[in-house]
């Protein structure tokens, strides 16, 4: 389903969350979020930036300071939306005495689902995370992959409109992690809105179809990966070898008629544009003194890239330090693809 | 809603059903039981299967067959074994379901659910008290028919034990499901838990101890001031009748006597009196702390008051009255002072009446508002905390 940008269709909408642990540590500041329905929305940031404590307050682990906004169209903080929210915290531990199936049955109950479809739906996300064999099994023997894999059926066991992974991928092999982002899409395609929290930025630009960025407790990115992009696209043209001087030289030039910018790495020569044409211009020039082009392509900035600029602080030039702001102080940001608050 | 309690509910049982430590105890249960079956009495005494142990003490001369049963579930079935040891193995087998309740990974799941804090945090507490229900259940059911078939005495009321055990059990175990809650430590909360109710009971042993000194001595007084009066009449008798009979030689000496007596006694007054004004208000106090917490002893000692009558009690008592007098009180020939004995007696009923004139509302209700206490304590803490 495409996310509209139509307010109603807004499964989060947070106007402002803050909260302030004991001790002052300020762990969210001023936290403004929207995701709408349908989509996978990945929310990142270093250790410590306040990705779990936002999940948390969301699904009342956590009390905020303060909280302005929706879920599923209610307040949040109202326990009877829960039922229709799935989560997989990041060190889920099931009772050790219960046996696979128990433990999504028990969940499902606490989440208030009818018996019969507990049943149900327990033989089906079993199915699906490939995990029918060990159903019957005690939890303590499962390895960490399997426990992940368990975890993250219970998140479905309510057929909830809004799931929430914590590290949905953590501890699983390649192939573990190749189900869980088909999985991901799967629920996409069922309507189902799904907010991942990870480190893992390949696995979110894969799957993601907006982001959000959080940095000592505030938001400093949130959009889609297009918005994010927008204005940084760039036509990367590689060389066999370090260009000569005299190439150098009409590739400039070349540039420079064509009103684009132009910067050279070694053999990688970048121009701030993604047109084929302006890149045919720079290309002919480089061609004409003799350059070797191995290949040329049109680039956006990675995830990593975005995650990495996002972190720098702007006032120091240096990566912000891990964990929570500091008590006052006051750090400028810049949220791309949305307004700022 | 009523789902999520079942849920909880069946979870409990599930994770009691996996401890070593609840199949022991149930089977322990099981065994103090039947040992009761093997005891008997008759009119000679009491038996072990089928040896005769020749005890006239405890025969159905003085005690009814009945009585005798129902004396031996609550002395030794409920207070030593249910209230004693199984309350002991009931905390170490629940001590962790708040702690487990609260720990990491664990917590996120269940609070990400559509169920209240309180409630919740209500409901775990609720099933941390199913060990002891099982527990009581199965040992009440099989003394029952123990009672039934040796005693010849179908007793239903014996069920009573089952919610006072409970009742009991809860007051203890409100305190450990607080002190899981702040320390999120099973091992810190079962100390700390008996820790508290060895301090509960020696409370409790203070306040008895301090109740029979106290009544002692309120007994003494009495009996001096009574005996002054007694002497100073007597006194006055003597001295009429020495002014009649001025060279009987017996009645001087009574004189001299009872004179050298009410001096003893008017000096031995102020003593005793400050020593008994000095009890009263320590007990007073010891008995204004103990109001605040919880009575387990004098819960479980309703279980006794309902199931065994004064009555019924009687015979063993006449039986204690007819054992050799004490030493007395004053060993003048004329003394009209109270005898030891009779001091004793006097004593042991004025504890007796003044224990069995403790309210049932006092007893329950007080603790049940600690109880409440701990538990309001408790869901403020667990409604407001971050996990």
């Amino acid at each position: 389903m495409k996310p509209t940008q139509n307010g109603d269709d807004l499964v989060i909408d947070l106007a402002r969350v803050e909260k302030t642990f004991k001790g002052r540590v300020r762990a969210l500041d001023d936290v403004q979020m929207r995701v709408h329905r349908g989509e996978v929305f990945g929310l990142l940031g270093p250790n410590g930036a306040g990705k779990s404590t936002l999940v948390k307050i969301l699904l009342t682990i956590v009390r905020p300071s303060r909280c302005q906004g929706r879920m599923l169209g209610e307040a949040v903080g109202d326990k009877s939306v829960l039922s229709r929210v799935g989560y997989l915290p990041e060190h889920l531990r099931f009772p050790q005495y219960l046996t696979g199936g128990q433990s999504l049955e028990y969940s499902a109950a606490l989440s208030n689902v009818p018996r019969r479809e507990r049943k149900q739906r327990r033989e089906a996300l079993l199915e699906r995370v490939g995990m029918t064999r060990w159903a019957n099994k005690k939890v303590g023997g499962y390895s960490k992959g399997m426990r992940q894999r368990l975890g993250v059926a219970q998140a479905l066991m309510n057929d909830p409109d809004l799931v929430f992974l914590d590290e949905p991928t953590d501890g699983l092999d390649p192939v573990g992690r190749r189900d869980v982002r088909r999985l991901l899409v799967e629920l996409r395609e069922e309507g189902k809105t799904v907010f991942i929290n990870s480190h893992l930025l390949n696995e979110l630009e894969a799957v993601c179809d907006r982001v959000a960025i959080l940095a000592q407790g505030r938001l400093v990115l949130q959009g889609t990966m297009d918005e994010l992009t927008a204005g940084q696209e760039r036509y990367t043209i590689e060389l066999a070898s370090a260009p000569a001087p005299a190439a150098l030289a009409a590739a400039r030039e070349a540039a420079e008629q064509a009103g684009v910018s132009l910067e050279i790495k070694g053999d990688v020569v970048q121009l701030g544009v993604d047109e084929l044409n302006h890149a045919q211009l720079v290309m002919d020039a480089l061609r004409s003194q003799r350059a070797v082009i191995k290949s040329a392509r049109p680039t956006r900035p990675s995830l990593e890239d975005l995650f990495m600029r996002a972190i720098i602080d702007p006032h120091t030039g240096e990566e912000l330090l891990p964990g929570a702001a500091s008590p006052g102080s006051k750090q400028e940001t810049s949220i791309n693809g949305e307004e700022a608050p | 809603m009523m789902t999520q309690t079942w849920a909880i509910f069946y979870d409990a049982y599930r994770a009691l059903n996996a401890r070593k430590l609840f199949w022991i105890s149930l089977g322990l249960s099981a065994v103090v039981v039947l040992s009761f079956a093997t005891v008997g009495i008759n009119d000679k005494g009491l038996t072990f299967f089928h040896w005769q142990i020749g005890i006239d003490a405890f025969s159905t001369q003085f005690i009814s067959r009945e009585t005798f049963y129902k004396l031996i579930f609550t002395t030794l079935g409920v207070r030593f074994w249910i209230t004693f040891l199984a309350t002991i193995l009931g905390l170490i087998s629940t001590a962790g379901v708040i702690p487990d309740l609260v720990s990491d990974g664990a917590i996120d799941l269940v609070l990400s659910k559509p169920i209240g804090r309180v409630r919740l945090f209500l409901t775990k507490y609720v099933t941390g008290l199913l060990f002891v229900t099982l527990q009581v259940a199965v040992f009440t059911t099989l003394s029952f028919f123990v009672i039934g078939l040796r005693g010849g005495a179908w007793e239903p009321g014996l069920f009573i034990t089952v919610p006072m055990v409970i009742l009991f059990y809860s007051y203890i175990y409100s305190v450990c499901a607080l002190l899981g809650l702040i320390t999120r430590s099973t091992v810190a909360a079962l100390l700390l838990t008996i820790l508290f109710w060895v301090l509960n009971g020696s409370l409790h042993i203070t306040e008895s101890s301090l109740l029979v000194a106290r009544t002692n001595f309120e007994v003494r007084v009495e009996a001096i001031e009574n005996d002054l009066d007694e002497r100073t009449q007597k006194l006055a008798e003597l001295t009429e009748r020495a002014v009649a009979e001025p060279d009987n030689q017996r009645i001087a000496t009574n004189i001299v006597n009872q004179q050298r007596m009410l001096e003893v006694r008017t000096q031995e007054l102020p003593g005793e009196i400050g020593n008994r004004d000095l009890l009263q208000r320590i007990h007073f106090g010891v008995m204004a702390l103990k109001t605040l917490l919880p009575k387990t002893t004098e819960t479980i000692d309703l279980t006794e008051r309902w199931l065994i009558s004064s009555a019924d009690m009687e015979g063993l008592t006449n039986q204690a009255a007819q054992e050799p007098a004490p030493m007395t009180f004053s060993t003048d020939p004329d003394d009209i002072a109270m005898s030891d004995r009779e001091i004793s007696r006097e004593v042991q009923d004025r504890i007796e009446q003044a224990t069995r004139e403790r309210s049932v509302a006092w007893i329950v209700g007080t603790s049940v508002i600690f109880e409440a206490a701990m538990l309001a304590i408790a869901c403020w803490i667990f409604r407001r905390r971050d996990f």
